[in-house]
C-alpha cells in the first residue's frame, strides 16, 4: 500500500519532469555571462566529471559549489543579482525582485512569486516549519517584512529601519532561501496537501508528522532528494543512501554563455563517497577530476608525485580563512576553576604568547604560513596589521609574567601552574579528529606550553560529537578553523566575531542565548562580549557602507586584543587536483567558503571537458 | 664333565651336600646395571630434561636469544637511543635514512655519516636532502649527549654512540617532526615488549585463580565459570578493547594509560588459560595423592597450589609464551587506531599509527620500519613458544 503510494508519487514527478522538459531550456531573459570580464573561454557541452566525498551529506558542496543564488558576488565581490533579473534596493529598507520571465525550475515548473509567497505565508510563519518565526535575517529589531506581490515576476520586501543583513543572506555560501518550490512541497503540506495522503506517507516514512516530512522532502541547501527541483547549475538524480551520486545537468538552468549556448556546459557531475582518510590517495590516482576537499596541504608533494600519470595538475590556491586552526578556549565551560582562568584575558593573552607559531609555520606549513591571530586576510579591505599580530609574540617571560599576575603562581611537583582550586593547570584540548595536522600543531604547543607551566592534551573525537559536547559546554577548549570570513568587507555579516550561534567553542551559551532569540543560553557577562553583541546589533542597523566599516574594526580590534580565540598560522595553501582536460577553472583564485563559494566564485557551470 | 652347569647337579645318592651362602652383596638392580651416561638421563630433573629437549629445537634457541637481547635492551634504551626520542630537530624533518660509512676518499677514519644540505623544494612541496660528502661528520662512542632521565628517574647523559650537536645522525630517518626514528623504535620497544609481560601476569593469575576453582569444585561453579567464559569469548575483542579504553580519562598520565590498556588487555584474555587450566584439574582431582591430601586435611587452596598446578605448570608457561604475541598485537592494534597509548609515550603502535597516512607509504616509506620489529618479535615468540611446547613434554 506505501508501496503505491510512493511509486504514485516518483511517477507523478517523472510525468511533471517530462511534461517540463518538453519545454525545456533557459529562461527568455537568462543572465548572459560575460567571457571576456571573467577570462573564461568558450566551452563545449558535454562530458561527465567525477568528484570524490566522504558523506552522503557531502551533498550540500554540490549547491555551494554551484553558486546560482538570487543574488551573488561578482569577481570583484561585488552583489549582482544573478537568479533574478534585478533588484531595486532603496537604502537597504525596501527591496524589489525581479524574476526572469520564462524562468523554470529543474522539473520544468514556472518559477514564480507563488514560489516565494508559498514560503513566506506557508513555511516560514508556520510554527511547526519554523519553530522560533521567520529567520532572523528578515526580522529588523522583531520587525517582520512587509511581502508584496506585485505580478508573478515581481516582488517586494519592505521593512521600516535598514536591513543590511537581507542582501548578503541570500548570497551566502549558506544562503537564506525565501522561495521553495511550491508546486512540489504543496502535497507534504497540511494546509495543501491530502490528509489521508499524509497520513500514509508520516506511516511509510516513520516520521512523527507532517512537518518533518516536509523538511526532510524539501531540504534545499543539501540536495538529498532526487524528486525535489532546483534552480541550481545540476540537480540530484540519486535516493540516498548511495556510494555514488549523480547530478544531471539542470535543462533549465538561467545562465547561458555569450554565444547563448546554455551552460552548464557539463553533463553529469558525480560524487563518489569514500572514506575521508583515502580520498589524498584516490585523488592521487587520478580518481577525481576535480578535487579540494579532503585533500590537504601535506597531501601536496604525493599528489605532484602522481600528477604525471594521473594526467592532473595540482594547484595551490591560499586559504581564505582568517586562521588555519584556532584554539578555542571556552568561556562558558561548566568547569569552574577553567571558566574563572579563561575569562581573566591575561590568561588568554599568556596562552597565545607560549607558543613558538615560527617552529610551527616551519614545521608543519613549509614556513609559507603567515604567523598571525585570529583575524581578517591582508586581502581583506578591513585588514590592519595590528589585529593580525596581537599577542602574537612568542615570549615566554611575558606570559609567564601574565600567568602569574593572573593568580596561577602556585606550581605542583611537575611544574605546572595550580587553579586558584588546587587543581593543575591541565588543558584538555577536544579536536574533531579529522587531520593529524591538528595533532601534530597540538604537539608542538604542548612542548611549547611547558614552559609556561601549562599542560596540554589532546582528546580526538568526532565532528559531530564535539559540535555536541561544545554546545553543552562539556569542552574546556577545543579546536576549530579560524574565521571562515577572512576575506570579509564592511558589508558582510559579522557574526562570526560575536556570540551568535551555540556551535561558536569560545562561547557556546551565550551564542546560543542570541541563536534562540533569548530562549535559551545565558545573557553574555564579560563587558567586552557584551560590547561585541551590542556592536553587532549596531552593524545590523548601520545605514552605509561607513558605519559598518567602523563598527567591523571595533569588533576586530576588541575580538583580537581579547584573543577570545587563539588564532596560530594563517594563509595556509589548499592544493587542488584538477583534471588536465578540465577547462576554465582559474590557475589562481581562493580557497573560502564565504564569500567565493570554494568554487562557486569560479563559475563551475562554465567548466568544460577539452576532448 | 662333572663341572658342567648342565650336570651341576650332585650325583644321585649324595648326601650331605654342603650348603651355601653367596656373601656377596645383593644388587637388585644388578641385572639392569646403569652406565653413568644413561644415569644422568634416568635421573635428570623435569626442569635438565626440558631443557635438553628445548635445546634441540635450534630455532627456539635463536629465538631466545634474540628475545633475551631485546628485553635486555629495554633496560638501557635511552643508552642506546642517539637521541632522546621526544627531542625535534626543526631542520631535519623527514630525513631519510643515511648510511654509515667508513672510509672517507679511500682513508679509514671510523664510522662517520655525512652531513647534509637542506633544500626547500617549493614545486613539490619537498625537503630535498643531499649528502654534502665533503664533510665527514665522526661518531663518537660511550659518549656525552642529550640528557635523559633513566627510567624517568635516574639523570644522565651516556650514550652509546652520538654525532656532535647540530649535525644530522639518523641510520632510520626521521618523523615529520624531525624525530630520530632509530630512537623511538628503541624505546617504543620497552613499551611495546613490556605491555605483553605485564598483560600476561594479570591474564595468568585471573586465569589460574578461576580457571582452578571452576576445575576443583566442579558444579554450579563451574557453570558459571563457563557460561562468563563463553559471554567474554563471544565478545568481538576489538570493540570491547575500543569501549574500555574510551572510558580511560583523558586526563590520566600517559603510565597510568599503559597500565590500564596492559590490565584490558589482561583482563580480556584469561578465558583461554582458564579453560585449560580448569579441564586439566577436572582429571587431576580424581587422582589418588589429591585424595590423600585431602584426608589429611589439606585446604582447596592448598591442594590446588601445592598439588595440582604444579603437574602442569610447564603447559601453563608454554602457552603464556604463545600469548605474549597475542598481548603484543593487541597493543599495537589498539594504538594502530589511536585508541590505545598516546604521544608522547612511545610504542610500535604509536609509531605505527603515525604511519597511517598515504604520504608515508609514498614519500617517506621509512616511517613504516616500526614493522619489522614487530615482526620479528611475534615469530620469535611463536617459535620459543614452539620449542617450549615441545619441550614441556620431554617423554614424547
Amino acid at each position: 500500500m506505501t508501496n503505491t503510494i510512493r511509486k504514485m508519487i516518483s511517477t507523478s514527478a517523472a510525468l511533471l519532469f517530462m511534461t517540463g522538459s518538453a519545454f525545456a531550456g533557459a529562461p527568455d531573459e537568462p543572465r548572459v555571462l560575460n567571457f571576456d570580464n571573467l577570462e573564461k573561454e568558450m566551452g563545449k557541452r558535454g562530458g561527465s566529471i567525477k568528484m570524490l566525498m566522504s558523506k552522503p551529506k557531502d551533498v550540500r558542496w554540490m549547491t555551494v559549489y554551484s553558486g546560482a543564488r538570487l543574488v551573488a558576488y561578482d569577481e570583484t565581490f561585488q552583489l549582482k543579482p544573478d537568479i533574478l533579473k534585478a533588484v531595486d534596493n532603496v537604502d537597504n529598507k525596501s527591496f524589489t525582485l525581479h524574476l526572469r520571465k520564462g524562468h523554470q525550475w529543474s522539473d520544468g515548473q514556472p518559477f514564480t512569486t507563488e514560489d516565494f509567497r508559498y514560503w513566506w505565508e506557508d513555511v516560514a510563519q508556520n510554527e511547526a516549519l519554523f519553530k522560533g518565526g521567520p529567520p532572523r535575517e528578515l526580522l529588523v529589531g522583531g520587525e517582520m517584512p512587509k511581502v508584496e506581490i506585485i505580478d508573478s515576476h515581481t516582488i517586494h520586501y519592505s521593512w521600516n529601519n535598514v536591513n543590511p543583513l537581507f542582501m548578503t543572506a541570500l548570497a551566502g555560501a549558506r544562503p537564506m532561501y525565501i522561495y521553495m518550490p511550491a508546486h512540489y512541497l504543496k502535497q507534504f503540506h497540511e494546509k495543501y496537501g491530502d490528509a489521508g495522503k499524509l497520513a500514509e506517507l508520516v506511516e511509510s516514512e516513520q516520521v512523527q508528522n507532517w512537518s518533518s516530512l516536509h523538511k526532510r522532502f524539501g531540504r534545499q541547501y543539501r540536495p538529498e532528494n532526487p524528486d525535489m527541483p532546483t534552480l541550481q547549475a545540476w540537480m540530484n538524480t540519486t535516493k540516498l543512501p548511495s556510494e555514488r551520486i549523480i547530478f544531471k545537468r539542470n535543462p533549465n538552468y538561467h545562465r547561458v554563455d555569450p554565444d547563448g549556448t546554455q551552460l552548464p556546459y557539463l553533463d553529469e557531475v558525480i560524487l563518489n563517497l569514500a572514506s575521508s582518510s583515502i580520498i589524498a590517495a584516490k585523488a592521487g590516482t587520478g580518481e577525481s577530476d576535480l578535487q579540494a576537499r579532503y585533500v590537504r596541504f601535506d597531501n601536496y608533494s604525493f599528489l605532484k608525485q602522481g600528477a604525471e600519470d594521473g594526467n592532473y595538475n595540482v594547484l595551490l590556491w591560499p586559504s581564505g580563512r582568517g586562521s588555519e586552526m584556532t584554539l578555542l578556549p571556552n568561556l562558558n565551560t561548566k568547569d569552574e576553576g577553567f571558566r574563572k582562568a579563561f575569562h581573566d584575558v591575561r590568561v588568554r593573552r599568556a596562552l597565545s604568547m607560549g607558543m613558538d607559531r615560527g617552529e610551527i609555520n616551519e614545521a608543519i606549513f613549509f614556513g609559507l604560513g603567515r604567523e598571525a591571530s585570529n583575524s581578517v586576510l591582508p586581502s581583506s579591505p578591513l585588514f590592519k596589521d595590528e589585529y593580525a599580530e596581537a599577542w602574537i609574540e612568542y615570549d615566554v617571560d611575558q606570559a609567564n609574567q601574565l600567568l602569574d599576575e593572573a593568580g596561577l603562581d602556585k606550581k605542583n611537583d611537575d611544574g605546572v601552574r595550580l587553579l586558584p582550586d588546587g587543581r593543575p593547570f591541565e588543558i584538555i584540548v577536544e579536536t574533531a579528529g579529522e587531520q593529524s595536522q591538528e595533532t601534530d600543531i597540538l604537539q608542538l604547543i604542548t612542548d611549547h606550553w611547558k614552559d609556561i607551566g601549562v599542560k596540554l592534551f589532546v582528546k580526538p573525537s568526532q565532528r559531530d560529537i564535539l559540535r555536541g559536547r561544545v554546545s553543552n559546554g562539556e569542552t574546556v577548549m577545543s579546536t576549530w578553523q579560524g574565521l571562515n570570513r577572512g576575506l570579509a568587507t564592511p558589508e558582510m555579516n559579522p557574526e562570526e566575531l560575536a556570540p551568535a550561534s551555540p556551535i561558536q567553542a569560545q562561547w557556546p551559551t551565550w551564542g546560543n542565548y542570541y541563536f534562540s532569540k533569548g530562549a535559551s543560553g545565558e545573557k553574555p557577562t564579560l563587558p567586552e562580549v557584551a560590547r561585541l553583541s551590542e556592536l553587532y546589533q549596531n552593524w545590523r542597523d548601520a545605514a552605509n557602507y561607513e558605519q559598518q566599516s567602523a563598527i567591523w574594526d571595533e569588533m576586530l580590534s576588541i575580538f583580537t586584543d581579547q584573543v577570545f580565540t587563539i588564532g596560530i598560522v594563517s594563509g595556509g595553501l589548499q592544493p587542488i587536483v584538477v583534471s588536465k582536460k578540465l577547462r576554465n577553472l582559474p590557475e589562481e583564485g581562493i580557497w573560502a567558503f564565504e564569500p567565493t563559494l570554494y568554487f562557486g566564485q569560479y563559475l563551475p557551470d562554465t567548466f568544460w571537458l577539452e576532448e | 664333565m662333572s663341572n658342567s652347569p648342565q650336570n651341576s647337579l650332585p650325583p644321585e645318592g649324595t648326601k650331605d651336600l654342603p650348603h651355601f651362602v653367596s656373601d656377596a652383596p645383593f644388587d637388585l638392580r644388578s641385572v639392569e646395571k646403569l652406565t653413568p651416561e644413561q644415569e644422568k638421563i634416568y635421573f635428570a630433573s623435569q626442569l635438565t630434561l626440558m631443557w635438553w629437549k628445548f635445546k634441540r629445537h635450534r630455532v627456539a634457541v635463536w629465538s631466545g636469544i634474540f628475545l633475551l637481547l631485546l628485553y635486555s635492551s629495554v633496560l638501557v634504551s635511552e643508552f642506546l637511543s642517539p637521541w632522546n626520542y621526544q627531542t625535534r630537530h626543526s631542520k631535519h624533518i623527514y630525513v631519510p635514512p643515511q648510511a654509515v660509512h667508513l672510509f672517507h676518499k679511500g682513508e679509514l677514519i671510523g664510522p662517520f655519516v655525512y652531513d647534509l644540505k637542506r633544500k626547500l623544494n617549493l614545486e613539490t612541496m619537498q625537503r630535498e636532502y643531499t649528502v654534502n660528502d665533503k664533510k665527514p661528520v665522526k661518531l663518537s662512542f660511550f659518549c656525552s649527549g642529550e640528557k635523559y632521565h633513566w627510567f624517568g628517574l635516574i639523570a644522565a647523559d651516556n650514550h652509546l654512540v652520538c654525532a656532535p650537536k647540530g649535525k644530522p645522525f639518523y641510520v632510520l630517518g626521521t618523523d615529520r617532526l624531525g624525530r630520530d626514528m632509530l630512537s623511538r623504535i628503541l624505546q617504543g620497544a620497552r613499551i611495546s615488549l613490556t605491555i605483553g609481560l605485564i598483560g600476561i601476569s594479570v591474564s595468568f593469575l585471573l586465569g589460574i585463580i578461576i580457571g582452578g576453582a571452576a576445575g576443583y569444585y566442579g558444579g554450579w561453579v563451574d557453570m558459571i565459570v563457563q557460561r562468563v567464559i563463553e559471554v567474554l569469548q563471544s565478545i568481538p575483542t576489538i570493540p570491547l578493547w575500543l569501549t574500555l579504553s574510551a572510558i580511560m580519562p583523558p586526563s590520566w598520565s600517559p603510565i597510568l594509560i599503559y597500565f590500564g590498556i596492559t590490565v584490558i588487555l589482561g583482563l580480556l584474555d584469561w578465558t583461554g588459560l582458564a579453560r585449560a587450566v580448569r579441564s586439566k584439574l577436572l582429571s587431576l582431582r580424581e587422582e589418588d595423592y589429591v585424595l590423600a591430601a585431602r584426608l589429611i586435611g589439606a585446604k582447596p587452596s592448598r591442594i590446588i597450589g601445592r598439588h595440582l598446578i604444579p603437574g602442569f605448570m610447564s603447559h601453563l608457561i608454554a602457552s603464556a609464551t604463545i600469548t605474549i604475541p597475542t598481548m603484543i598485537l593487541g597493543e599495537t592494534a589498539l594504538s594502530f587506531l589511536g585508541l590505545g597509548l598516546r604521544e608522547p609515550i612511545t610504542s610500535w603502535g604509536v609509531l605505527l599509527n603515525e604511519a597511517q597516512s598515504i604520504n608515508v607509504v609514498a614519500i617517506f616509506p621509512w616511517l613504516m620500519l616500526p614493522v619489522v620489529p614487530v615482526i620479528f618479535v611475534i615469530i620469535a615468540f611463536n617459535f620459543l613458544g614452539d620449542g617450549l611446547r615441545d619441550a614441556a613434554d620431554p617423554y614424547k
